[in-house]
């Protein structure tokens, strides 16, 4: 704080000198004669500078014969010598696209010259969102930055996605801040699973994140700013990386109305394998009887699913106004039949200027409501799936379909039909449709900026923003649903929860050029954030509660209270101030400093409410320098290196207690006896080159970068002997240390006026380790417990983060299965089996134009990590899998196996047996354990622009033909690996039921008016 | 309050860079449905509101699959009481001494998550200064922990409390005498209240059938000391006949009348057994109960079981460690019957205790006042009063009837020749082995459903005699024979507290494994 006064003080007391000399006055216009506000005008050779105001108008005391530089981002600079004549009138063209001029959205909102930049920061134009348009906008960006993993939820359309900038780094969280138009989003959701079995209140469910419910149509681009330096001044939040968002700016005097309509179609791909075969026992729950042939009714079970997204945006801008105006229309059907999803996106920006231009005021509101109905849910609870996978072979699933219920004449209501009576595995259309739930999402995100300029160096912006997330599940079971899931007149489960963000801040913006050398920009500014997560009234009727009257599902009918209760997931306030300066020698040389204090409400009870942490990077223009071979247009090397801090969990410092009808409960977390908790901290160096070469047909960036995050916050299970009955602990210990090297290629390959070819290739490889894990803890800390389960996920000593443990097989030295006198096989404890971090990814996409055609191919390529497979294990003790069905008509599982005796096991081993012993989620999981290396044509478009020179009224109109996810070029597990049944921390590497990933193929057309 | 928001960011703002306003962090990090200390001792409910979960978690009553675990799955199948037709884990798990860990650790969890915490809280909160609060929770504490070491043998008992980094575990005698002088505080201390006709405290905060009553709660802390003395006979018979005969003395003494049964009565939760048995399927009477209870054709059957549902007016048990090829192949034999359809859960009945002083008679204790066969009587006469039945009288004079075979009609293999030839009659010339496996066998009835008690009697006394598994996946670890003797120490004790673990595997003084006796289980002959 006391650092930060002394900045602030002398960058008022700045005195700028004038001469007497004569005034010139003039104005700016672009190339279509629209005035240009705030072009810099450099007196050559004195220290006099002033700008353009909002007509473009400019008046300055100069002295004759002087030179003026007239430059703004973007623009060619041009030069003007002062004559005779006291009015000099400019106009400046858009400059021709170079690595010199390049302009970059940076940190809150802030341009900067992509050359001036000490970090990496990497783009992603407007088209790429929308060219193969997903529901979700993050899902599009995938394969297309390197060091970004996007790994989708297995929540179907309007699932959450997690992002991965640069690795895991830390326990807690992991996923970047995404920020619009230079103002934090909250990007909450209201549940993510964290046990691999499923639960009894609804199901594994993906509770939606808020990223995905933005309007893709809305921004004019993206960039993602990689590490720590780059996302130094958004503090905490930013400490995963940030990704920025921004709004389409409409261009003065210009107005349009553009119409974009997506339809998809989604089909399932990737199924895993079925035997039919052989047929259950009759009444049995396992498919072990006789041989008998089956249908294979999976196939059937899958619908082809469709997306229809329809956007409109209306836009118009005249002096000193702009406003634009967008509504989207999404609606869908899943490959799961009763699966749907409508979403409505409204949105509307207004800019205006006032006070002689000297302010500017932009208002932005965004609305969305999204309703889906039935969202897929992964485990083993509620599920539809694990019904229509594991139905005892040799029943008539046809039948069971079209009398999923049947009157029960006993309780005169309609009951399920069904074969089994196993809490996994229901009817699956009574699943759909009578344990039916609702979710709805509606977003609302409004926000104000102010800017005003104070001078030509000096000027203050302050903004508000408000974000607010209902989000809403309602999920109606019918009686007679097994009963673990129900009670026997059924259960009701309502659940409202609220998130809020409010948003504020104040920075003033420096920008001088000290003399013909040196440059000067500065930030400083102050911000205060305070979010409110998930704060939720839930009322659940229960399974041993009720309801009194059967299927009639509201709160009056509720036999108790018990499950009725209002939680909050997090409450928390951060207070920051920070500054950041860049010091630029003759635009070939910049030296970036920033810091930074966080003050949080989480770190209350601590030894320190506030955490500092600074940044400093430096960039060298090799180009400028130096005389380089001609073939060289551009290059340039960076280093940077900065800390980050990160809060702890709302409430860890403050355990309460809780009172519900079980009685009294003690804290789920309290601090770990004898520490106090302090913030993460992570600190990154970074080195980098950029270069261009041959008339810039050649562009490549090379990053390396070594991260450590220390203090990392675990939460671990207290032992049950702790004195104060906390289920766990939380504390800080452990460091996770990253680091990667990013490679980022792009090629014209082609570049003719018939056709062109432009090729760019996104390689990352990551490498990270987690160390200092306390040896009281055995050097592990579980991130998601087994349960019952043999599927655990954990952070070990010397390991990756998030490694995979599981159940062997034992075999001796020789590789012989060890067996049990008895003929058993015999099985290890929990041991490491997989790790689910790639070793590295590979984006590769081209555009290819030719004449009005242009497609785009996009490869994906994730290489190494390992997936558990608990749905195959699954599949394998149920006896439904081809492998099962394959190891009966062999007459068994042939097995090199020997008894306790030393004597070997003779013949093939009992498929049933077999499958049974290491099968299951409970079985030898170790041998479900499959490499992810997989590579996807992720996205495919062929498009064809027409020519709309004969039709006066529009102003573009293009076709195109899309695919996601079109097909595997190489994959070695029986699903995609692709998909996460969590976009938490927990449940990674391993695929229970999920849904099945989707292949979708469509239209995509855009007019504009 | 928007506007107060709205100002007071402002203000926030115009000295942020000066002061910083972060005096409400306090607030804001405060979850406002979370409950202050300051609020909860009110009315004492910072020690009132521990005793619920301690209730609640003697026995798990929710949520159920943890019950299933904590007992379900092992002490209420290894007393002989109940088996599962599920071929849990394809098949290979607790039913056929192939130990789960993934289960086994629930029983410690609860015991020390929900009982032991909260007996600690209570003793932070309330000793010498409501000690009334302190004894209760004491006798409570006991009930709940002398079950834990009886399932590992040495536990974490003396040492909980303590910030040590490794907490260290008591021997099983250690902890047997640590309950001893627990239930002398907690008797002294409630008499003292009871004399001085002090009105309870504690009649809201009780959903036993005790309702709050100090009397009640010595006799019940009597009858625990009986049943805790009988425990050690073999090991320390000295302070054994000293307990005993000290929990008779006692002036108020022990269970007597059915109103005197300790059952947790619980406001919410059905017995967890009934979802697991009915909505699940997962527990049926076992082939033991069929052979014994069917045998002496005992009334009390249809209280504690079905029929079977396939073999229509049967009582039909289903033998524990079997192949199971199907879940189908059993489960439509006896599921357990109305005793569990009610939200009373009975953790010690009179029989047991009646039992107990018979035994104790047999051992030449001073059971005040009655002979064996008189408690024996007033033992089985007492259990089918607590279940409503008739026919006590018959029963006990029937000294034809002993067990009978058990026949398995779906897969014969699994049939087994009768394995306890006793009658239900006494008879006052036989031995005391033969005098010792009726009351036990009777004991063994009177229990159902609650299995600890049960498996912990049969590991005394080999009583009675339990059909021995038929598949046996322990690895050569546990003895088809024998049985399970003790679970294995638990896995997240391994990981949060290693060092422990390891003071407790010296004072196990064997191998940490289900084979391994613990301290009162004796090679020993029973007289």
């Amino acid at each position: 704080m006391k650092q930060i006064i002394p900045i602030f003080m002398i960058l008022f007391t700045v005195q700028v000198s004038l001469a007497q000399m004569k005034t010139i006055k003039g104005s700016v216009t672009d190339a279509i004669g629209s005035p240009i506000p705030g072009v810099n005008i450099n007196v050559n050779g004195e220290n006099t500078s002033t700008s353009t105001d909002f007509d473009g108008n400019f008046s300055l005391q100069v002295a004759k014969s002087k030179t003026l530089t007239f430059s703004y981002l973007g623009l060619e600079t041009k030069l003007v010598v002062v004559g005779e004549s006291s009015i000099i009138n400019v106009q400046m063209k858009e400059e021709a696209s170079n690595s010199l001029n390049e302009v970059v959205v940076t940190s809150l909102g802030i341009k900067k010259t992509r050359k001036s930049l000490t970090y990496s920061a990497q783009e992603l134009k407007g088209e790429e969102l929308v060219r193969v348009k997903d529901a979700n906008i993050i899902n599009t960006i995938a394969g297309k930055i390197a060091g970004v993993a996007v790994t989708k939820s297995a929540g179907g359309a309007g699932g959450s996605t997690k992002v991965v900038i640069r690795g895991n780094s830390s326990v807690s969280n992991n996923q970047p801040l995404y920020v619009i138009d230079g103002i934090p989003l909250f990007n909450g959701s209201s549940g993510q699973p964290n046990d691999s079995f499923g639960s009894k209140d609804g199901g594994n469910r993906d509770g939606g994140d808020v990223v995905s419910l933005i309007n893709p149509d809305d921004y004019e681009g993206m960039t993602v700013l990689k590490g720590a330096a780059a996302s130094v001044l958004y503090g905490s939040q930013g400490a995963n990386g940030v990704i920025l968002l921004s709004s389409k700016k409409v261009k003065e005097g210009s107005s349009s109305l553009k119409v974009s309509s997506v339809t998809t179609f989604e089909s399932a791909a990737f199924l895993p394998k079925f035997q039919n075969e052989y047929i259950a026992v009759p009444g049995g729950e396992e498919t072990w009887g006789a041989k008998q042939s089956s249908n294979d009714h999976v196939k059937d079970f899958f619908n082809t699913g469709n997306t229809q997204i329809t956007s409109l945006a209306f836009s118009t801008a005249s002096a000193g106004s702009s406003t634009a105006v967008s509504y989207a229309n999404t609606s869908g059907s899943g490959i799961i039949p009763e699966n749907s999803i409508k979403k409505n996106n409204f949105g509307i920006r207004q800019t205006g200027t006032f006070f002689k231009e000297k302010l500017n005021v932009s208002a932005n509101a965004n609305y969305t409501t999204q309703t889906i109905i039935n969202k897929p849910v992964s485990g083993l609870y509620f599920n539809p799936l694990t019904g229509v996978y594991l139905m005892p072979r040799g029943n008539d699933f046809n039948d069971l379909k079209n009398n999923f219920e049947v009157f029960d004449p006993s309780r005169n209501l309609m009951a399920q039909n069904w074969v089994t009576n196993r809490d996994i595995l229901q009817n699956p259309y009574w699943a759909i449709n009578r344990n039916k739930s609702v979710d709805s999402n509606t977003f609302f995100n409004g926000s104000l900026a102010l800017d005003y300029k104070i001078n030509n160096w000096l000027s203050v912006a302050s903004r508000y923003s408000f974000n607010r997330i209902d989000s809403k599940y309602d999920k109606k079971v019918y009686a007679t649903t097994q009963g673990t899931l129900s009670h026997t007149n059924g259960r009701y489960i309502n659940i409202n929860s609220v998130s809020t963000q409010r948003y504020g801040d104040l920075i003033a913006t420096i920008n001088t050029q000290i003399n013909e050398d040196f440059s000067f920009n500065a930030i400083v500014g102050t911000s205060i954030n305070n979010t409110i997560g998930n704060d939720a009234t839930t009322l659940d009727s229960g399974i041993g509660g009720g309801l009194k009257i059967a299927n009639w599902f509201t709160l009056g009918n509720f036999v108790n209270n018990v499950g009725n209760i209002q939680t909050l997931g997090s409450s928390r306030e951060v207070q920051s101030v920070f500054a950041a300066t860049t010091f630029g020698y003759k635009d070939m040389l910049f030296l970036d400093l920033a810091a930074r204090n966080d003050w949080s409400s989480t770190l209350v009870n601590t030894d320190k409410s506030g955490f500092f942490y600074p940044s400093v990077g430096v960039t060298a223009l090799i180009s400028e320098m130096t005389t380089l071979p001609d073939f060289i247009n551009y290059g340039k090397v960076r280093a940077t290196y900065a800390q980050v801090g990160s809060d702890v969990f709302a409430f860890a410092t403050s355990p309460t207690n809780s009172y519900d009808a079980d009685g009294f409960h003690k804290p789920l977390v309290g601090p770990r006896p004898g520490a106090s908790l302090k913030p993460e901290l992570k600190s990154e160096f970074e080195i980098g080159t950029e270069w261009k070469m041959f008339n810039n047909k050649l562009g490549f960036e090379i990053s390396y970068y070594n991260s450590e995050t220390k203090n990392q916050y675990l939460v671990v299970p207290a032992p049950p002997t702790n004195p104060y009955g906390y289920l766990n602990y939380g504390f800080n210990a452990g460091s996770i240390a990253n680091k990667g090297i990013e490679i980022v290629l792009s090629g014209k390959v082609i570049e003719g006026d018939k056709f062109s070819w432009n090729t760019a290739v996104n390689y990352s490889k990551n490498t990270n380790i987690v160390k200092e894990i306390p040896s009281e803890l055995g050097g592990k800390v579980i991130l998601t417990q087994a349960g019952v389960n043999n599927y655990r996920y954990i952070l070990q000593e010397g390991q990756p983060f998030g490694v995979i443990e599981g159940v062997n097989i034992k075999k001796d030295a020789q590789g012989r299965v060890l067996l049990n006198a008895d003929g058993t096989i015999q099985k290890t404890g929990f041991e490491i089996v997989g790790n689910s971090n790639p070793d590295f990814m590979l984006g590769f996409s081209n555009t290819f134009k030719l004449g009005a055609f242009t497609a785009n191919v996009l490869i994906d390529g994730r290489f190494g990590g390992d997936v558990m497979s608990l749905t195959e294990a699954i599949n394998d003790e149920f006896g439904v899998s081809k492998s099962t069905g394959d190891a009966r008509n062999a007459g068994g599982v042939a097995i090199n196996a020997v008894y306790p005796d030393g004597s070997a096991y003779v013949g093939k081993y009992p498929a049933e047996s077999y499958y049974k012993q290491t099968g299951g989620r409970a079985g030898a999981t170790g041998e479900y354990v499959y490499n992810s290396t997989n590579v996807t044509v992720r996205e495919v478009s062929v498009g064809y622009a027409f020519d709309v020179k004969k039709l006066s009224f529009l102003q573009s109109a293009s076709v195109s033909l899309i695919a996601r996810n079109l097909g595997f070029l190489y994959k070695v597990a029986p699903f995609d690996p692709n998909i996460a049944l969590s976009t938490g921390e927990g449940l990674q590497g391993l695929d229970v039921y999920g849904m099945p990933s989707t292949r979708s193929i469509g239209l995509n057309l855009n007019i504009t008016f | 309050m928007i506007i107060n928001n709205i100002k007071r960011t402002a203000i926030c703002f115009s000295f942020l860079a000066v002061v910083g306003c972060t005096d409400n962090f306090e607030e804001i990090n405060n979850n406002p449905y979370g409950i202050s200390q300051q609020l909860l001792e009110q009315d004492f409910n910072n020690i009132k509101g521990l005793f619920g979960p301690m209730f609640n978690n003697i026995l798990v009553l929710t949520p159920e699959w943890k019950y299933q675990v904590q007992q379900g799955l092992q002490a209420d199948i290894w007393s002989g009481y109940m088996a599962t037709p599920t071929p849990f884990r394809g098949g290979t798990n607790n039913t056929t001494y192939d130990l789960v860990d993934g289960w086994n650790g629930f029983a410690w969890g609860a015991a020390y998550g929900d009982v032991m915490s909260n007996a600690y809280s209570i003793e932070q909160q309330a000793k010498g200064k409501y000690d009334q609060f302190y004894a209760l929770s004491l006798i409570l504490k006991v009930e709940g922990m002398h079950r834990v070491t009886d399932t590992y043998g040495p536990i974490v008992y003396s040492k909980f409390g303590t910030l040590d980094p490794v907490i260290g575990y008591d021997s099983q005698e250690e902890v047997y005498d640590l309950m001893f002088k627990e239930l002398d505080f907690a008797v002294a201390e409630l008499t003292k209240r009871v004399d001085a006709n002090e009105v309870s405290t504690f009649a809201t905060t009780d959903i036993t059938s005790y309702k709050g009553d100090y009397k009640q709660w010595v006799k019940f802390a009597n009858s625990l000391r009986l049943r805790l003395a009988m425990r050690i006979v073999k090991k320390n018979p000295g302070l054994a006949k000293t307990e005993a005969e000290k929990a008779i003395a006692q002036k108020f003494g022990v269970l007597t009348t059915n109103a005197d049964v300790f059952k947790v009565v619980s406001p919410t939760f059905n017995n967890p057994i009934a979802t697991i048995s009915n909505a699940w399927g997962d527990i049926r009477m076992s082939a033991d109960m069929e052979s014994i209870m069917g045998g002496y054709a005992d009334p009390r059957l249809a209280v504690f079981f079905s029929t079977s549902s396939q073999f229509t007016g049967q009582f039909k048990g289903v033998r524990t460690g079997i192949e199971i090829a199907a879940k189908a192949d059993h489960v439509d034999f006896s599921a357990v019957g109305p005793i569990v359809n009610s939200k009373n859960i009975v953790l010690m009945t009179t029989a047991e205790v009646y039992l107990l002083r018979a035994e104790g008679v047999l051992r030449g204790w001073n059971m005040g006042g009655g002979t064996a066969q008189s408690f024996y009587e007033a033992g089985i006469t007492s259990s089918f009063e607590q279940h409503a039945v008739s026919g006590a009288a018959t029963y006990i004079a029937d000294n034809v009837k002993t067990a009978k075979a058990y026949v398995d009609p779906n897969f014969p293999v699994n049939n087994a020749a009768a394995l306890n030839i006793v009658t239900v009659a006494w008879n006052a010339i036989a031995t005391n082995e033969v005098k010792l496996q009726k009351i036990i066998t009777q004991k063994w009835i009177a229990g159902f459903p609650e299995g600890q008690e049960a498996w912990s009697d049969y590991r005394r006394t080999g009583y009675p005699k339990l059909l021995p598994v038929l598949k046996n996946t322990s690895g050569g670890v546990i003895s088809s024979q024998l049985g399970v003797r003790r679970v294995n120490f638990v896995q997240s004790e391994k990981d949060g507290n290693p060092g422990g673990v390891a003071t407790g595997v010296t004072k196990l003084g064997g191998a940490d494994n289900g084979g391994t006796r613990i301290w009162w289980d004796t090679t020993a002959s029973n007289f």
